[in-house]
């Protein structure tokens, strides 16, 4: 029987020796000790930047779908992605057109989760850059982004659930006021705008130096009075000129022979923003960060494989309205493609688009209906999931119409002039023969300012959001604010839901 | 005539028997008394005694084991079922045989022995196993189904669960149409978890894994199929017991004789089945009713379907051998098991190899099992995903999509295409020019050793060893038509993925009996891990196609993109304590109670350690006094039980941790770099399921065992449900979180009869059959999380179905349909009147109709023999669930018409375009399936010198189909996870005929 204890004891000091359970990750790293070191606040830093590129799933700012542009372009009346007759494309993108939204859909849910994924890795990153000790100059830059996004939630949204540390739980956090939120965005950029750095382009192409952190500034004053109801034109002109410290000029409007719409006003829409007048832009390129589809969304099949190589999906068109207010002399108006006879290459059997659309959900529009935008005349790499163009966020035609705007407001039209005509000039229009109305800057903006994502924000300032126009009837003003997601109300019982909705 | 019993249930079972012959010698000397010479010197002074044992019909049986009662010395009997024993007059013999009863005598002075065995008819002495050990079936008090061999399914059978389908109550086996290498799906008494894992534990000779272990041993070399079903019988699996355990057996060779056996099959397969679409002249009528302009016709008379698919062709090759002397016996097979699908260029060629040996040291108290399985195994398949953006499906139903108008070549000789059609595919150039192939190796080896320390005392090790090694390698090539390889230049890619798992135990087992008592007890302490490692690698930019995914350096670096080149590693562990004891009284009141301890890796830094009790009781109803006086009843048990299993297969590794990994490429600081971001929500608190059941069960015979049946009923409930549950955003960066939180409940019935109508000599007619009937709700969904209310509800689970709290799993919740409008658009009620169809999920104009998962599961299983001849049948079928049409819905609406064929049931319904996906497409999912035919001839042999044994036989396989649903089948996915319940496009059911082949040398 000695031999069993022998045994019996053996198989116990086994028992105790092997019951190491612990998790080894030999394929990714800690998230605290990476975002400790160095490195990983600088990864941090960069994260939130990459938030910025669109891509599928209906993240980033702009360059790809179901996300933030087409949130506020689609719902604005310079674009569409009509449903057709062929039986293609879904009624998202109609719905929003037609102002039919509901806080179900799914691009309404997709922008709101980008932007709080973004709110995250904001706070994360200063977060760990204050732990990293990292130079002012980076945690300013990220608290300037974190104000970005809130600025476009509150725009979007209204009244949103406001946090800026991580380690909180959502009874925590309150469902603040636009009004709450608006003076955090502002006060935070007052704050540190001045020790972002003033280096323009090269390495600093596509990051918050202290030129866009005062565009940022400005469109937040610009909408103040839609936001709180308080109006601070003067403040946003102040920021405007802040801005212009930066010494931008516009970008040259030239004949070029070797670009496709024959202008050098279309290098701004091209594979680089140019440095002289874009103040802040998405950099792309296809597959590797982000993409840019809106040519080739809006070209049909056949027309892509022609001018391009790459067969395009046929979808986004612009309304006839839109388009009838383009001066015909004007450049910009180039990007438009409809008719026999179309600027650009006319390959053999290029498609004739009819700048009428008939109809956008049922039966849904003809195959060749609607006029085409190539502004973003696809730029190399490209295939037919997109394109490199980079996107400007800001740039300065929009800063001196802006600042037009706020003049006009405060009664010194004719101080605005200036800055209306230098945009109209560049493309190949004459001045202004009066003063500038509200209206001439309005339109104005819509000429310039087309397919940027800047549309909705503008027509919400200037009173014609909700009014009937192109195929859109009239709405309710509720339709100002979008609703705040279902799956947010669920997954948070304390959120109030927009009026209206 | 002489009877060959080996093809019984009798060998693998037998070594089991032996093993606990010995782990229960109740010999009073310890270890090495054995080795003592006197014990030879007695040998001497015994007496020889000889006998033959035969059947009641007079047939010897051969491989019988003879064994001095309560020793384990014996013998065997031989083929001619002649054996030889030395004995002391008066000593007890008990000779033994799966399928018969075991029969005890007293040596007398007669040393010829002419032994009779009874046929077991209620088979209670049939050894089944169960975890970690054998029982005699009697001595069951849980839930479980034994199907041997002998009561398998034929035919092309190219995965072990295809041989047991409708066999056992409560345990549902579907197949998702016919594609090569495609394994089917089973339930073990439904859905018990969402995103968990339903997937059953399988244990083969006692290594266990997932369910992909199946396919890689022969199903022809399978002895038995045990099921545990209830959690007092799984529970002894503890952390991985929750969706039940699947137990095989393979066949072992008996001492005493030597074979060779060749099995074989050859079989035919046909479409069983397709859908009614238009052909070009019909598309043409169509197209000019709807005013589809000419220019979409592009003049040509194809038909797709008939193009992609063509006759299919199965065969099973296995050829075994083995044999048996004293103290060492082994079997080795080859098995081939190669498919050519229904569908041009998918097929899936397995083969197999495999050893056992078994071998006895130390005068019987030390027993040795070595096993060790190898296969290969190639698969070459289209790809399971392709199409256009409003269409995906695997490349068959892309052949609805094309217009039998559109040519297949241009005039040049290239695949046609056609630009107008957005991401247009041509589903022939696919199948013949994208490489889509894989190869499998898979190896795995065991040891056991059993190692008797003193009477009833035994202490054993067993460690296994697996390794499973993928390679795949895929090219798709401009010329395939896809826009992926459009935009690429072509694109290749090759991925290896490395598994390796490894278990240990260690077990000590004592059993021991006083007056009418009995008492069995077991420990054991396991160890597992098991590592998962791969890498990927792809490239981009092809000159042209001459070397596929071969040379990937042959891309253009220019191309390459950031997840090109991957790698990954993670691992998990398990640590495991279990006992178990038995005790019984008088073989007529048992009682089984085990416990079991887990740890794990993948639980959470919070709940780290597991555990999992259970207890069961029988009593034998029949064996009391009161029932000794009539004939009706011949057996009675009740059974009743409760236990606690857990579930941690649907846990990965790393889930419970906040990581950093890569997540593409960005832009900053005027670079490119390598975007980081966190992968998941944490959650430290993650742990197993936990499923709580109680099973009450009887099982019966009646009129002398010619009825038999079993009774279960059983409730079971998954608390800390596993989920992905909504979450706040913000604060958490994703809005869902993998945590515990809600519950599910599960209730059903199960039933299993045979009657053996005739049983004579020269036929038998025996009628079986089973059903099963559940039910299934989720409890709830909601809870909290880390302290912060989740409130988780109306999930979408597939194509309009939901989970519902307070319903059953995956209902729908779906728009009604109320007819269309002038323009032939639909129309659907607006519930709330409000005048918006809201489609969100959680909107008022949605009702409930039905769920994805069947009410009840039957099937029948006639077998007759007469003479030589043998039939059998299998019919089986469910319903009660609904069916989301989604191939209808897509191939119903004239605006497609354009540029897509249509089903010609559209013409019916006349709708042009429909916002919704309303309860037009949804249709009722009862079915009844001929699933099976066999008729079967044994030749006699017995004026054949070499041969023991010749059986051919003929098998038709999905003869017919009883069912209402309009699409091609309606066994689909019905397994309730996320994504079932709808049509979405299958690769077809076959039927097929085969022939068989069965020769023993």
């Amino acid at each position: 029987m000695n031999k069993i204890s022998i045994i019996s004891l053996f198989i116990m000091v086994l028992f105790f020796s092997c019951t190491d359970v612990e998790e080894n990750v030999y394929d990714k790293y800690n998230a605290v000790e990476f975002y400790a070191s160095s490195e990983g606040a600088n990864a941090a830093l960069a994260s939130v930047y990459a938030q910025i590129a669109g891509n599928w799933d209906g993240v980033g700012y702009a360059g790809a779908d179901n996300g933030w542009y087409d949130l506020n372009s689609m719902s604005a009346d310079e674009q569409v992605v009509p449903h057709r007759n062929t039986g293609d494309w879904q009624l998202d993108f109609a719905r929003l057109y037609l102002r039919e939204w509901l806080p179900s859909d799914l691009i309404v849910t997709n922008a709101w989760n980008w932007l709080y994924k973004s709110v995250y890795l904001a706070n994360l990153a200063i977060e760990q850059l204050e732990v990293a000790d990292a130079t002012p100059s980076k945690i300013a830059e990220v608290k300037v982004l974190r104000a970005f996004f809130y600025y476009l939630l509150i725009d979007d949204y209204g009244n949103v659930p406001f946090y800026t540390e991580n380690n909180m739980s959502v009874d925590q956090i309150p469902q603040a006021s636009r009004k709450e939120v608006f003076n955090f965005v502002v006060s935070e950029l007052t704050d540190n705008i001045d020790q972002l750095l003033s280096t323009k382009g090269g390495d600093y192409y596509g990051r918050f130096n202290k030129w866009a952190g005062y565009a940022l500034l400005a469109k937040v004053y610009l909408n103040a009075e839609v936001y709180t109801g308080t109006a601070m034109w003067d403040e946003c002109i102040e920021a405007c000129e802040k801005v212009s410290e930066g010494g931008f000029e516009l970008h040259s409007g030239a004949a070029d022979d070797s670009n496709p719409l024959g202008s050098q006003y279309y290098e701004l829409f091209g594979d680089v923003c140019p440095d002289d007048e874009t103040i802040l832009a998405i950099y792309t390129t296809v597959d590797v960060v982000g993409r840019n589809i809106f040519s080739i969304r809006s070209l049909g099949g056949t027309d892509g494989t022609l001018l391009l190589g790459y067969s395009s999906w046929n979808g986004s068109v612009v309304p006839q309205d839109y388009i009838e207010k383009f001066d015909d002399n004007d450049i910009r108006k180039r990007q438009f493609r409809y008719g026999t006879n179309p600027y650009g290459p006319q390959p053999a059997g290029f498609i004739e688009y009819s700048l009428e659309i008939t109809n956008l959900d049922n039966p849904g529009a003809d195959r060749n209906a609607g006029a085409r935008n190539i502004k973003f005349w696809p730029a190399e790499p490209m295939n037919s999931g997109g394109a490199s163009n980079d996107f400007p966020i800001f740039r300065y035609a929009d800063i001196l119409l802006m600042k037009a705007e706020c003049m006009v407001r405060t009664g010194n039209a004719g101080g605005a002039k200036t800055y209306v005509d230098q945009v109209r000039e560049r493309v190949g229009l004459n001045a202004l023969a009066n003063d500038p109305t509200l209206e001439d800057i309005y339109n104005e903006r819509g000429f310039e300012l087309s397919w940027e994502g800047h549309r909705r924000q503008d027509m919400i300032r200037f009173g014609t959001f909700t009014k009937a126009h192109g195929m859109a009837p009239a709405v309710d003003n509720h339709f100002k604010l979008f609703p705040i997601p279902t799956s947010a109300l669920n997954a948070n019982t304390n959120l109030t839901q927009n009026p209206g909705y | 005539m002489k009877k060959i019993y080996h093809k019984k249930k009798a060998s693998g079972i037998r070594t089991f028997l032996l093993i606990l012959a010995i782990t229960f010698n109740p010999l009073l000397t310890d270890l090495f008394a054995q080795i003592n010479p006197t014990s030879k010197e007695k040998v001497q002074q015994l007496t020889k005694y000889e006998g033959i044992i035969t059947d009641q019909n007079g047939d010897v049986i051969p491989g019988v084991s003879i064994v001095k009662k309560g020793t384990t010395t014996g013998t065997v009997s031989d083929f001619n079922g002649k054996f030889s024993l030395f004995a002391n007059e008066g000593e007890l013999i008990e000779c033994s045989f799966i399928g018969f009863a075991s029969h005890e005598i007293i040596l007398g002075p007669t040393t010829m022995l002419s032994i009779v065995l009874k046929e077991d008819i209620l088979g209670l002495d049939e050894v089944v196993v169960i975890g970690y050990g054998v029982s005699k079936k009697r001595d069951l008090t849980g839930a479980t189904s034994n199907i041997s061999s002998k009561d398998f399914n034929s035919g092309a059978i190219t995965n072990p669960l295809q041989q047991i389908s409708g066999r056992a109550a409560g345990v549902n086996i579907t197949q998702v149409g016919s594609e090569p290498g495609s394994s089917p799906n089973i339930r073990i008494r439904g859905i018990t978890s969402l995103i968990g894992g339903n997937d059953p534990l399988v244990v083969v000779d006692g290594i266990q894994g997932n369910l992909d272990l199946l396919s890689q041993i022969p199903p022809s070399e399978i002895e038995s199929i045990d099921i545990l079903k209830d959690a007092s019988s799984t529970a002894i699996y503890g952390s991985r017991g929750a969706p039940g355990v699947i137990i095989v057996t393979t066949k072992k060779s008996k001492e005493g004789e030597t074979y060779v056996e060749y099995n074989g099959t050859l079989s035919v397969d046909f479409l069983a089945d397709k859908l009614e679409i238009f052909n070009a002249e019909e598309w043409r009528e169509q197209a000019n009713i709807w005013g589809v302009p000419n220019s979409e016709d592009h003049g040509s008379d194809t038909d797709w379907y008939d193009l992609l698919t063509q006759t299919g062709f199965t065969q099973n090759h296995s050829v075994s051998f083995g044999g048996g002397a004293n103290n060492f016996n082994y079997r080795a097979s080859v098995s081939a098991i190669l498919q050519k699908g229904i569908v041009i260029n998918s097929s899936n060629n397995n083969y197999i190899a495999r050893i056992q040996a078994t071998q006895k040291a130390m005068n019987g108290k030390l027993q040795l099992t070595i096993n060790v399985n190898t296969n290969i195994r190639k698969n070459e398949g289209s790809p399971s995903n392709v199409g256009r953006a409003a269409f995906s499906s695997n490349l068959i139903t892309n052949a609805y999509v094309s217009r039998p108008t559109d040519p297949v070549l241009f005039e040049d000789g290239t695949y046609y295409s056609d630009e107008n059609v957005f991401q247009y595919i041509n589903p022939y150039a696919v199948a013949e020019t994208i490489v889509n192939e894989n190869e499998t190796h898979n190896l795995f080896g065991s040891l056991r050793a059993d190692l008797e320390l003193a009477k009833g005392l035994t202490v054993g090790w067993f460690g296994n060893w697996r390794k499973v090694d993928l390679n795949s390698g895929y090219y798709a090539p401009v010329a395939s038509t896809l826009t992926s390889a459009i935009d690429n230049s072509g694109i290749a890619n090759v991925t290896t993925n490395l598994t390796d798992e490894k278990l240990m135990d260690i077990s000590l087992n004592y059993k021991t009996s006083f007056g009418k008592h009995k008492l069995g007890a077991m420990a054991v302490y396991e160890w597992q891990r098991q590592a998962y490692q791969g890498h990927f690698a792809q490239s981009r930019g092809f000159i042209n196609d001459i070397t596929t995914y071969n040379a990937l350096q042959l891309g253009s670096i220019s191309e390459a993109l950031q997840g090109d080149v991957s790698s990954y590693k993670n691992d998990r562990k398990t640590v495991s304590f279990l006992g178990r004891t038995n005790y019984s009284y008088s073989d007529k009141y048992l009682l089984t109670a085990s416990i079991r301890r887990d740890g794990s890796s993948v639980f959470g830094a919070n709940h780290k350690w597991g555990t999992f009790p259970s207890i069961s009781g029988a009593w034998r109803i029949s064996e009391e006094q009161f029932l000794k006086n009539q004939t009706i009843i011949t057996n009675l048990k009740l059974r009743i039980g409760y236990g606690v299993t857990g579930n941690q297969q649907g846990l990965s590794p790393q889930q419970s941790s906040q990581l950093v990994g890569e997540s593409g490429t960005t832009y900053f600081n005027g670079d490119l770099i390598t975007n980081y971001d966190v992968t998941q929500n944490a959650n430290k608190d993650l742990r197993w399921e936990t499923r709580y059941q109680t099973n009450l069960g009887i099982d019966f015979g009646l009129f002398r065992g010619n009825l038999n049946g079993t009774l279960d009923v059983y409730t079971a409930t998954t608390k800390n449900l596993l989920f992905n549950y909504t979450v706040p955003q913000p604060p958490y960066p994703y809005n869902s979180i993998v945590a515990n939180v809600g519950s599910l409940k599960n209730k059903g019935v199960e039933l299993s009869l045979e009657y053996r109508m005739i049983n004579t000599k020269d036929m038998s007619l025996t009628v079986g059959g089973n059903v099963s009937l559940t039910s299934n709700k989720v409890i709830e969904l909601s809870g909290s999380v880390d302290g912060i209310d989740v409130n988780t509800d109306y999930v979408s689970w597939g194509y309009n179905s939901y989970l519902v709290e307070g319903k059953s799993i995956g209902t729908f919740n779906i728009l009604e349909n109320k007819g269309k409008d002038e323009t032939n658009s639909e129309v659907v009620v607006d519930r709330n009147n409000d005048g918006v169809i809201d489609q969100g999920d959680q909107s008022a104009d949605r009702y409930f109709a039905g769920s994805v998962l069947p009410k009840y599961t039957y099937a029948f299983t006639p077998a007759l023999r007469y003479k030589n001849f043998d039939l059998s049948m299998v019919w089986c079928g469910s319903g009660g669930n609904k069916i989301y049409n989604k191939i209808k819905k897509d191939f119903s609406l004239f605006e497609n018409l354009g540029k897509s064929n249509l089903l010609k049931s559209s013409v019916e319904s006349g709708l042009y375009t429909s916002d919704y996906g309303s309860d037009l497409w949804l249709e009722d999912g009862d079915y009844l399936r001929f699933e099976n035919l066999t008729i079967g001839y044994t030749i006699n042999t017995d004026q054949l010198k070499y041969v023991n044994s010749i059986r051919l036989s003929v098998t038709g396989n999905n003869l017919a189909l009883f069912t209402k649903y309009s699409g091609l089948d309606p066994e689909l996915n019905l397994s309730g996870g996320n994504g079932s319940g709808y049509d979405a496009g299958i690769y077809p059911r076959t039927r097929s005929f085969s022939v068989g082949l069965n020769v023993i040398f």
